[in-house]
């Protein structure tokens, strides 16, 4: 049996890390991802976690690090936030084209400008398409529980892909959650060690990344396509496991809450999910038929779950907590990608975007009752005046 | 231990580095990494960022080498190096990895070395990483059509650097010096040399030295590039050695801060005799080759050779 600690969402990502028993680490600081690492390199200092902790010369570096270890056969992690990330852009494709399951944690931030510490989801979105497993956790718990998930999910032989596990920053990262730590040999049970079959060892040479003929080009892309594509079933798979071991089960796609007769929702993920859930929580005892529903995974975005689990509300509400400028219906991405899933339903479901929370300001529980209302109001009069609105701006 | 070769009849029969590439006829690149692969031995693993010997010798998802390769952005080398090395110690020690600990080795262009490539390189080194990285400088950007990069020397032609009316001399900046940047700010650096394909065994010889030291090592090899010099291709070698002979290219190790020749000279010969042999000075005036003359003997004093430059009898 695991321990219960109240701990911040970096120290969470590193338990799992070092549960995990991540032979190659590489740092860099930036806020807010830093505790991560500091909290790692205090295990290794300790003797807690045997692994090499390479301090990188920067983001594009760590990447660069993780992506050589991962091919010489280690179990990898590294980790960022905001400017950080995207310094590191160029190494994404490579790492998930040569099928490495890299891990990698994000503290979201802001992009500069402004020089803002805040969350803001921008930073890891802008790589959505980079061929990496991506999700957002709204707890601490959640947090440990991603990491391990998504290296079992990541280093299955179906799918070997890199994985981002998202914690927006401060409100997770930060702030102290009840965590109960799984003990080891539970992790032992639930996460095979690390195996890939095409590694570098001289006794038996492999040429990793050679140039190709245009010919060459549409099967290898096809073959990340595919295993992109397989990572819905092990996720399932995965998510079954973990409940059987440690006692706690997550739907892997979507959270529903108070959605069983609910005729509009909140769509989103992460921290600011939380805060929906306690507004759609009051209204719920003023009898008004409001939900939430959370995104989990956010890379291979569940689609078919959404028409599945989704087609049956009225009008639904997203929450962008990022920006994309001059994205369509000016809202952000998971607007897009959700009006994009829904396509087929026409006018049946309404959509409407809202942005928020931007630079890291708290999205607060008067926003999400003027969401809530705007949602209201599509649903009953079957009008969507404006595609999005940016809070509080707008609404 | 990789032993010292003595000859080059002595030199291992073995090649790891083998036909089946597509580097243009006379590539001094290609050369020196036949060499290095050939006193590396089998137990080794190369690290390949872009440049001329990614893209021309792994063309049609193949590539020349018996030995482990793996690709690593222009960028990345040294980090991608890094990974490996701290990889196959932990695995080691962890008891997850059973065989002998490979040689790693990064073999880089002149841009993948001392330009876009210079910060992971230098982190690499500082981290302390027993890697040995190799800069094959052919001095430009040779794969995207031939460049100017940091190591093109002053007054070539590259197709960014033309001569005009308004730049007679084409290339105006004199070139960055690489092994002096790496010789001075790493303490965990444990063996500094510059080789030249022209002197084979002696380029061999500091591969193994480099991969004997315990601890990170950079060797930086002159490898004439026919297309990118404008040179005919059955010249590599006469103009690797004349590189060495006028002064414009050193050869040395740098071993407890002193510079050790690798070769004795009586006299250099005029950087002129060098130049006239290459298309990419033709344009040069007089003016221009005695500036490049006197920053070449400033190079050569600093490291030791004080030899005079002293023209060919016709
Ligand atoms: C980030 C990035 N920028 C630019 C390029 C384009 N590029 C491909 S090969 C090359 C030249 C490399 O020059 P060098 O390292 O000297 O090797 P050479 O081609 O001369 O052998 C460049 C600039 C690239 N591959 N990646
Ligand atoms: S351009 Fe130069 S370096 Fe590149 S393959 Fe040709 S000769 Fe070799
Ligand atoms: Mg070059």
């Amino acid at each position: 049996m695991g321990k219960v600690r109240r701990i911040s969402g970096c120290v969470a990502a590193a338990n799992a890390v070092k549960l995990a028993d991540v032979d190659v680490i590489c740092s860099y600081p930036i806020r807010p991802y830093t505790g991560i690492m500091s909290e790692l390199a205090r295990m290794v200092a300790d003797g807690e976690l045997d692994a090499e902790f390479i301090h990188g010369e920067g983001e594009h570096a760590q990447l660069s690090v993780v992506y050589g270890a991962s091919a010489a056969g280690a179990r990898t992690f590294t980790g960022s936030s905001g400017v950080g990330v995207t310094y590191a852009f160029e190494v994404y494709s490579p790492i998930s084209g040569e099928r490495l399951p890299v891990q990698m944690a994000i503290g979201d931030r802001t992009l500069d400008p402004p020089g803002d510490f805040g969350s803001e989801h921008t930073d890891a979105e802008c790589c959505r398409d980079q061929g990496w497993i991506q999700g957002w956790a709204s707890t601490q718990q959640e947090v440990l529980d991603m990491h391990l998930i998504y290296y079992r999910v990541g280093e299955d032989p179906r799918v070997m892909l890199p994985q981002f596990v998202c914690q927006d920053g401060y409100y997770i990262t930060h702030i102290l959650g009840e965590v109960d730590i799984p003990d080891p040999s539970q992790v032992k049970e639930f996460l095979p060690p690390y195996k890939n079959h095409h590694v570098l060892d001289p006794k038996n040479p492999m040429i990793i990344g050679a140039q190709i003929e245009p010919a060459m080009g549409p099967p290898l892309q096809y073959q990340r396509y595919q295993a992109m594509q397989a990572v819905g079933q092990v996720l399932r798979e995965a998510h079954e496991e973990f409940a059987r071991i440690f006692g706690r089960r997550y739907d892997p796609f979507l959270e529903e809450y108070l959605t069983e007769d609910a005729e509009v929702v909140i769509f989103g993920q992460g921290a600011h999910m939380v805060t929906a859930k306690a507004v759609a929580a009051r209204l719920r005892n003023l009898g008004e038929k409001v939900g939430v529903v959370r995104l989990r995974t956010f890379r291979p975005f569940p689609t078919e779950e959404i028409r599945r689990r989704m087609s049956r509300f009225k009008a639904i509400g997203v929450l962008d907590n990022s920006v994309n400028f001059g994205i369509s219906c000016n809202g952000g991405v998971l607007l897009s990608e959700l009006r994009a899933a829904l396509y087929d339903f026409g006018d049946k479901v309404k959509t409407v975007g809202f942005v928020a929370g931007l630079g890291g300001e708290v999205v607060t529980h008067d926003e999400f009752y003027r969401m809530f209302r705007k949602i209201q109001e599509i649903a009953k009069t079957g009008k969507v005046e404006q595609t999005a609105y940016w809070l509080p701006f707008e609404l | 231990m990789l032993e010292r070769i003595p000859s080059i009849r002595k030199a291992p029969d073995e090649e790891y580095y083998v036909p089946g590439h597509r580097t243009c006829a006379g590539c001094g690149p290609a050369l020196a990494y036949r060499l290095t692969a050939k006193a590396a031995g089998p137990n080794t693993i190369f690290i390949g960022p872009t440049g001329c010997m990614y893209v021309a010798n792994t063309s049609y998802g193949c590539g020349p080498w018996r030995v482990p390769w793996i690709h690593a952005q222009i960028t990345n080398g040294g980090a991608v190096a890094s990974g490996i090395e701290a990889a196959f110690k932990v695995l080691a020690r962890k008891k997850k990895y059973q065989g002998e600990i490979p040689h790693v080795i990064v073999f880089a262009g002149d841009g993948g070395a001392v330009d876009i490539g210079l910060q992971a390189l230098s982190g690499m080194l500082y981290r302390g990483h027993d890697v040995l990285f190799i800069c094959y400088d052919n001095e430009s950007y040779a794969n995207t059509g031939i460049q100017t990069s940091p190591t093109t020397p002053y007054g070539a032609w590259t197709t960014f650097t033309p001569a005009g009316p308004a730049v007679p001399e084409g290339k105006k900046l004199f070139p960055k010096d690489n092994p002096k940047v790496v010789a001075h700010g790493h303490p965990e650096l444990k063996y500094l040399a510059t080789a030249s394909i022209g002197w084979p065994v002696d380029l061999m010889n500091k591969v193994r030295k480099g991969l004997n030291a315990e601890g990170p090592a950079y060797l930086h090899i002159q490898a004439p590039c026919p297309k990118g010099w404008q040179f005919p291709p059955n010249k590599t070698i006469e103009m690797a050695k004349l590189a060495v002979q006028t002064g414009m290219f050193q050869l040395y190790e740098y071993e407890n801060g002193e510079y050790k020749l690798s070769v004795k000279m009586e006299e250099r010969k005029p950087v002129a005799e060098y130049l006239k042999l290459q298309k990419r000075f033709a344009h040069l005036q007089p003016e221009h080759i005695e500036k490049l003359q006197a920053f070449v003997d400033a190079r050569c004093a600093e490291v030791g050779i004080t030899v005079p430059a002293v023209a060919s009898a016709r």
